[in-house]
């Protein structure tokens, strides 16, 4: 029979036990001390990109980021104002949002109200998948797929709208024949956060109690006014989260966009000329910065890229528990 | 079977309103249904045409030789299927064991400021742009050490890889049973014990799901590489290894050498190659594609059959 | 218990190979090389004779990135020497000039390649940088004009319509002053809107470009550089591409464009080039003689740091946009002597075996005349790794 050895009173061992409460105190200093090193790279990524871009954002001023008619970006002779690329950035992921939400949303009611129970697997799945393909796929594909054969077409066809008043700086065409563009940017964002959105609508729709369902119907509601009265308005903060992550990835993609968008550094509005997003400039520029304030300036750019991120969380935060307020209070009158 | 006054109600207010309705919810529905079919196209078309493409280019020596001078048919990419595994290796390395643990705290201590704040980092971390988890790594780290490298490129990847690794983590933990933690601790077993012998175990199915996922995600990520692994076409491990043994070096010194030097993955190959004009290049760049989309598609799938099972057992 | 105890020492194992990992990097001339490192400083023995023991094959790997106007050359080598030196892999990435020289400048690579000379303050933060000329090459105007016959006369182009095209002054195919140099093809010029690439990366074939623009007109005022903010773009015509392959694929993709591109890359891809009107009035077509004609003019143009343009030569056969493409290594400063060693071979191999300068010349490069190779050997032999000089031969 084997003996349990007991450590006698004070012996090191049996010391060493009591005094860190049998190992506890070592453990939960570990897994404190984890913790802290997470949240200290969060600090330390914001604090590196704060610190190196000082130099740009004493010399460069607020004008680096502002909106500008004419933005000018020319490492030369070291003027720097990054508004061309910020407004590419929000150009191209707004634009594909705003494609995106309707379709993510559709299959989001499809999967999660109508889907046939033997599809809903195999359904989700391929959705899923969607998401998991790399983004540099997406941008083989784009360029020798995807552009050619439905961005230009669409592009050619968009530029009809360049003589409309109001909106032709947004459609001053002609689309490069490549295709790329501001609007092959957006499209390709658009396949690409999809899966994102639809998937976390459909969970949100999954996770409606199914006595609105029940209520709704017993009120002589149609299933299409089941969903678009009762389930999306209770489901909104869920939504919006979708919503605010797929924007998230939008903006910060880097490859499939270098990809597709032409890579210019012009500064005009229109969708159907090329441009550069922020990250596709760093992605461009960073390693060739010709003087110390090219690099400043790109580290500003990437903590610009930084704050939005920083913002658009603190945003989804506080919709979240704005919309989780208020709803049961509208749901109630 | 008589029809009530009600129900009599509820029929003719259908048939004053019925048509408009009825058309609207058909038309609607119909709706959902085609916008899940058009979000598919893309899906059947990538993975179709990198098939096609990518197919026609793979054979052994693609996986098993270095790349060939510019313009030169026949080669392979050897040198970034290992980098990739390399890269990836120490990603999980640097990014498991800080992840795993950050979620043990943050699955006991939700409330306390540092459990809030850390969620809240976990998330901003999540919504980083890729692209500048490359530029911290190279100020950092590629800057002070003057040069490139695997473990660079691996510290980048594993930044990348935490928020999903902390997230799943901590959800795994809290979908264990209070009575089992409870009773461990009950039956006298301190709380790492406790942590480490029944908590994780219990949770470790969904636990390996999440590091799967993160792993997918990670291996096809090229932004946050192009500052910290440069690439290198000719990366050899089999070389290095051999060599090391011919002059006796320490494993210690073989590993430094393996990852102290940059690497190519598969995904930066992918956008090198694909930015060539040489059609082999472009040729090769598709069946790239076609090896790192099978791979990282096996383990998304892999990761989800297991969920599937689980599910299936612990429902069964 | 012995589980619990797994797991832990698991956890603890992960994490010593984390600090293992970092040790590495605290010593990262230890890794690369053996031992030898210290001892060649401290007994002051040549390097190069402090090596007793082979090197294992692949042992020491030179990496070096930047211009992509010499990779296809450096992707040549990369697969040659080895053959010569079994235990050195090259591993080159053409990243472009300004990140080439920038990693040099930043220490993070072991050799840069650069067309793009250094300029004055990149001399003084490099502190010990030397440039080695090792091949020529043309620059050339590559378009995508679906109309024109491809096996029909190229276009023709000269240095003022050049620069209007590039300051989006010429917008369409059929303007006047093309149609004027293109008597044979003028019916068939499109009036179409011409799209203009250029490089979005930092590029030594740019500054070779824009240098030969800003010889050729005052109307160029954009400058010259390897990053440049160009007028096309702001007239929304201009699209770019990363690297010399980069803006190559953009002209492959995109009809109606023109774009530069080097001369290697226009071969090796059958592309169609423009030919120039030159300062002599000439018309030529870029080739390795007329690139050896601009080199010609520029014979004694070299300064001591070995750099010279070669751009919009006076010479009756001399290509106006051609530039000579270098090596930048840190002169003195370099500490890992068994590397430093084998960088000198290399680079002393590139320059002088026929092996390396056939293959170049198989890539339509040109080689350095003898006058030139000498220079750069005199400054290679300068080269000290801790004080010591690193050829011994």
């Amino acid at each position: 029979m084997k003996k349990i050895s007991v450590p006698r009173e004070n012996h090191w061992l049996a010391r060493f036990q009591r005094s860190t409460h049998h190992g506890d105190v070592l453990w939960s200093g570990l897994i404190i001390l984890a913790s802290l090193l997470v949240l200290a790279l969060v600090i330390a990524i914001g604090w590196m990109l704060w610190q190196q871009s000082a130099d740009a954002r004493v010399k460069l001023g607020w004008g680096f980021i502002l909106p500008t008619s004419n933005a000018t970006w020319d490492p030369l002779s070291g003027v720097f104002q990054s508004w061309a690329f910020i407004y590419s950035t929000l150009m191209t992921s707004l634009l594909a949002i705003l494609l995106a939400v309707p379709i993510s949303v559709g299959i989001a009611i499809f999967l999660a109200e109508l889907c046939p129970p033997s599809l809903r697997l195999p359904l989700n799945w391929m959705i899923e998948l969607l998401a998991a393909i790399p983004s540099v796929v997406y941008g083989l594909w784009g360029i020798f797929v995807f552009l050619p054969k439905v961005v230009v077409p669409i592009g050619e066809g968009l530029a009809i709208l360049g003589q409309v008043p109001v909106l032709n700086s947004f459609f001053t065409g002609p689309i490069p024949l490549s295709g790329s563009s501001r609007l092959a940017a957006a499209m390709i964002l658009t396949i690409m956060i999809i899966p994102t959105i639809a998937a976390i609508t459909r969970d949100v729709l999954l996770a409606i109690p199914n006595s609105q369902r029940e209520a709704a119907m017993g009120l002589g509601s149609t299933r299409w006014e089941m969903i678009w009265q009762v389930l999306l308005p209770y489901g909104l903060s869920g939504m919006l989260g979708a919503i605010i992550l797929g924007l998230g990835r939008a903006l910060g993609e880097t490859m499939a966009v270098t990809m597709v968008i032409g890579n210019s550094l012009e500064a005009t509005n229109s969708l159907l000329k090329p441009g550069s997003t922020m990250a596709s400039l760093l992605a461009n520029q960073f390693k060739e910065a010709v003087s110390q304030l090219h690099t400043d300036a790109m580290i500003e750019i990437g903590l610009t890229l930084f704050v939005i991120t920083l913002i658009l969380n603190l945003i989804a935060r506080f919709l979240v528990w704005q919309v989780a307020r208020r709803t049961p209070q509208e749901a109630r009158a | 079977m008589t029809t009530t006054r009600f129900q009599e109600l509820i029929a003719r207010n259908e048939v004053a309103h019925s048509q408009r309705r009825r058309i609207t919810n058909a038309v609607m529905l119909t709706l959902t249904g085609l916008l899940t079919l058009l979000a598919l196209i893309p899906l059947f078309w990538i993975v179709g045409y990198v098939i096609y493409r990518g197919g026609s280019t793979i054979n052994l020596a693609f996986f098993t030789q270095l790349s060939r001078p510019l313009g030169m048919a026949g080669g392979g990419v050897l040198f970034s299927i290992e980098g990739t595994a390399v890269i990836t290796i120490l990603a999980c390395l640097f990014a498991i064991p800080p992840g795993v643990l950050a979620a043990f705290y943050v699955a006991r201590n939700p409330n306390t400021p540092l459990g809030v704040a850390l969620r809240f980092g976990t998330d901003v971390l999540a919504g980083v742009p890729s692209i500048v988890m490359g530029l911290f790594i190279y100020v950092i780290l590629v800057v002070p050490t003057k040069h490139y490298s695997a473990w660079a490129g691996g510290l980048a990847l594993a930044i990348l890889m935490l928020p999903t690794i902390i997230r799943t983590t901590e959800e795994m933990l809290k979908l264990v049973p209070h009575t089992l933690r409870e009773g461990s601790l009950g039956l006298g077993a301190p709380e790492w014990k406790t942590s480490l012998s029944v908590m994780f175990p219990a949770a470790l199915n969904g636990i390996i799901t999440g590091f799967l996922l993160a792993i997918a995600r990670s291996v096809g990520e090229t932004a946050p590489l192009l500052f910290t692994a440069l690439g290198n076409e000719q990366y050899d491990v089999g070389k290095i290894v051999q060599g090391g043994i011919q002059t006796h070096q320490s494993l210690f010194m073989i590993i430094g050498r393996i990852v102290n030097q940059p690497v190519d993955s598969l995904p930066l190959t992918l956008w090198k190659y694909a930015q060539q004009p040489y059609p082999e290049r472009i040729d090769q760049s598709w069946g790239v594609a076609l090896v790192l989309m099978i791979f990282v598609l096996l383990i998304e799938i892999a990761a989800r059959l297991w969920v599937e099972s689980r599910k299936r057992a612990l429902q069964g | 218990m012995s589980k619990f105890l797994r797991s832990f020492v698991f956890v603890t194992i992960a994490f010593s190979f984390l600090l293992a990992a970092c040790g590495t990097v605290a010593t990262p001339a230890a890794t690369t090389a053996p031992a030898m490192t210290q001892a060649s400083g401290a007994t002051a023995i040549p390097a190069s004779t402090a090596t007793p023991t082979p090197l294992a094959p692949g042992s020491v790997t030179l990496n070096g990135s930047g211009s992509t106007f010499q990779a296809p050359a450096e992707s040549e080598y990369a697969f040659a020497f080895p053959l010569v030196d079994p235990a050195v892999a090259i591993n080159y990435q053409g990243t472009g000039s300004g990140a080439g020289k920038k990693a040099i400048i930043d220490g993070t690579v072991d050799f840069a390649g650069t067309d793009a000379i250094l300029t004055a303050d990149e001399t003084t933060s490099g502190k010990d940088l030397q440039m080695y000329p090792f091949l020529a090459g043309a620059t050339v105007m590559t378009y995508n004009i679906p109309e024109l016959d491809p096996k029909g006369p190229a276009l023709i182009l000269d240095g003022n319509t050049l620069v209007g095209i590039y300051n989006a002054t010429i917008t369409k195919w059929n303007d006047p002053a093309i149609a004027a140099l293109n008597p044979q093809i003028a019916s068939k010029l499109p009036a179409k809107p011409i799209t203009v690439a250029h490089r979005s990366d930092g590029s030594g074939t740019t500054a070779i470009f824009t240098a030969a623009l800003t010889s050729f007109s005052t109307a160029w005022t954009a400058g010259s550089g390897t990053t440049i903010n160009w007028p096309a773009d702001k007239a929304g015509n201009g699209v770019g591409g990363n690297g010399n392959q980069g803006v190559t694929v953009a002209v492959q993709n995109t009809p109606e464009s023109i774009g530069y591109v080097e001369y290697a890359y226009a071969v090796s891809n059958k592309l169609p080039f423009a030919q120039m009107v030159n300062k002599a009035g000439q018309t030529v077509s870029a080739s390795p003689d007329s690139t050896k004609a601009a080199m010609a003019d520029f014979a004694n143009a070299f300064t001591p740091q070995l750099t010279a343009t070669i751009v919009n030569g006076s010479g009756a056969g001399s290509w106006p946009i051609a530039g000579y493409t270098y090596i930048i290594i840190h002169q003195t400063s370099m500490t890992d002597c068994v590397k430093a060693s084998k960088l000198v071979e290399y680079i002393n191999w590139i320059l002088t075996s026929p092996v390396a300068t056939n293959r170049a010349q198989a890539l339509g490069y040109v080689p350095m005349p003898s006058a030139v190779q000498q220079l750069a050997l005199a400054k290679l032999a300068q080269v000290t790794c801790n004080s010591q000089p690193v050829m011994t031969h």
